[in-house]
């Protein structure tokens, strides 16, 4: 049926859209190895020196790792406490196993600046602000959603019965579960995992009412500057997080066939 | 009941975390919004107000900021749903080919930092960004047009952040539309405008609907994106939020406004899957 094909100007129309998405990206890239520091089209003059000023400085390279220490951490914890969540909750062997899921999933529904607010006043009168294990426990709450739903969705897209199997064949339930459901599993947490990592390394709106000036993430330091005006040296800093999201994205789609998961 | 028992065992670490540093944050703010606050003093101890409720409906400056939210939430979605149609069209209606680098391209602005896409829109939108030097050097504007610090900016950012969620939802819902309904309808003489509107686009119905939740919600939501486009200046409702908590200090008309956010985000979604749930029932 050729008639029910996009016509050309649909097609066209697409394309500049799919375009319109990457254009940031674009000047992004362009402005961190122009010579100026306001953009011009063509660029005037190619210069890696934003990218050596971004490297040498102390502010940036704690920044980068307190973001990817975050991550890294908040990332680990969702997944053992969200895995082990969605295990106990698919056989909904408990009473009111669906309001649970419902309240874990709560934060994705909640506005971030909200959850940031709540948690600012929270750890003032615990007297815990300024705390790092704070941050792991907030970016926890606003991660493990994606966890929990993609442990969930897989979970539901297997077949039980291998993994009784192996209860029969003598295996005990933690074991049968490390042997036979995770790896079944593992293609969704993967994914699951990535996101979490992902939405972690750019959250703002939380983390901006909690970190410290010493506890400054990457996405806060540059959201930050941006206040003082377009900066070669944030555009160099951006254009090495989209090179290492362009990394990323590759990997996962090799591994887990990623696009299928979002 | 070894079954039950160990499933509450698997689920209590992560309830006992979600419950400690959610729930209980949140219940702890409610009563923080009925607070009176006294500029220069801070929190009036013992007091208890509606104002800072009152104020939202009432104060010219935060109905102010509370219509240009709802104004900015329902025109983002439906730029989302205009430009996100043809591409979630294409992808699933398009050569096979070329549907996983279309999906790629649309999910990659998706996995980058929003606050660095939200940068890539300053340094296209400023005064002397790339759009307003492009366009006094081709002699089409004499002086730079203000695309940053008002609503052309926000709309621009913002569409382009929350586009990639509406295609998704769009190439879902697309794809569920079994191709045997739009070949009977176009053989028994339907024109191919006829059989779009009258077939496919009734039947991507739902995703229509959750895009543009999921698009609103987040729109009206959103601060990096506001706050970085729009200035210290030009508020929403999080932006203003975020002043009212970290710049003026006063806690209690931002818990208020956080609630009214909140409550305005938990309506909206409940409504959706209620309409939803009632639709797919009449049908």
């Amino acid at each position: 049926m050729s008639d029910l094909k996009p016509t050309i100007p649909i097609r066209i129309f697409a394309l500049l859209v799919v375009l319109f998405l990457q254009l940031p990206v674009l000047v992004v890239i362009l402005t961190s190895f122009s010579e100026t520091s306001y953009l011009t089209i063509p660029p005037q003059g190619w210069t890696l020196k934003w990218f050596g000023e971004v490297l040498s400085d102390p502010t940036y390279l704690r920044a980068i790792k307190n973001s990817l220490i975050l991550a890294v951490s908040s990332t680990v914890l969702s997944l053992v406490l969200g895995v082990a969540a969605a295990y106990g909750l698919f056989r909904k062997a408990i009473p009111g196993h669906e309001a649970i899921t419902s309240l874990l999933m709560a934060p994705l529904i909640v506005p971030a600046v909200v959850i940031g607010v709540a948690m600012l006043q929270y750890v003032t009168l615990v007297g815990m602000r300024g705390s790092f294990l704070v941050l792991i426990l907030a970016h926890v709450v606003i991660t493990v959603p994606y966890i929990l739903r993609s442990a969930l969705a897989s979970l539901s897209g297997i077949d039980l019965s291998v993994e009784e199997a192996a209860r029969v064949l003598g295996a005990d339930g933690p074991t049968a579960f490390r042997l036979v459901t995770l790896p079944l599993i593992k293609p969704g947490l993967v994914a699951g995992a990535l996101f979490a990592f992902v939405t972690s390394m750019e959250n703002v709106p939380v983390t901006i009412f909690l970190a410290s000036a010493r506890q400054t993430t990457l996405p806060i330091l540059i959201f930050s500057s941006v206040e003082m005006g377009v900066n070669p040296g944030v555009a160099a800093v951006s254009t090495l997080l989209i090179i290492a999201t362009v990394i990323v994205l590759v990997l996962a789609e090799r591994w887990t066939g990623f696009h299928k998961f979002v | 009941m070894t079954g039950r028992r160990s499933a509450w065992l698997l689920i209590a670490p992560l309830l006992v975390v979600l419950l400690l540093s959610f729930v209980l944050p949140l219940i702890l703010l409610l009563p923080t919004s009925f607070q009176e606050y006294q500029p220069g003093q801070g929190i009036v101890s013992g007091s208890f107000t509606l104002e800072n409720y009152l104020r939202i409906a009432t104060d010219g400056y935060y109905r102010e900021v509370v219509l240009r939210t709802l104004v900015l939430g329902v025109s983002v979605t439906i730029l989302c749903l205009l430009t996100g149609y043809p591409v979630a069209y294409l992808i699933v209606r398009g050569n096979p080919r070329w549907r996983l680098p279309l999906t790629l391209l649309v999910i990659f602005p998706l996995m980058l930092n929003l606050v660095v896409r939200s940068f890539g829109w300053i340094v296209l939108l400023t005064n002397r960004g790339v759009v307003n030097n492009l366009l006094i050097d081709l002699g089409i504007i004499e002086t730079p047009l203000k695309l940053m610090f008002n609503m052309t900016g926000l709309l621009i950012g913002l569409t382009h952040i929350y586009l990639p969620f509406m295609v998704l939802m769009l190439v879902a819902a697309l794809q569920n539309v079994p191709r045997d309904v739009e070949s009977a309808a176009s053989c028994l003489g339907a024109s191919r405008v006829r059989v779009f509107w009258s077939v496919t686009f009734p039947l991507t119905a739902p995703g229509i609907i959750g895009g543009s939740i999921l698009v609103f919600v987040l729109t009206i939501s959103a601060l990096v994106t506001p706050r970085m486009l729009g200035g210290p200046t030009y508020q929403v409702m999080a932006t203003l939020i975020y002043d009212e908590y970290m710049q003026l200090l006063d806690w209690p008309s931002g818990s208020a406004l956080s609630f009214a956010l909140a409550f305005a985000t938990i309506f909206i979604i409940w409504l959706s899957n209620r309409l939803t749930k009632k639709w797919a029932g009449m049908a």
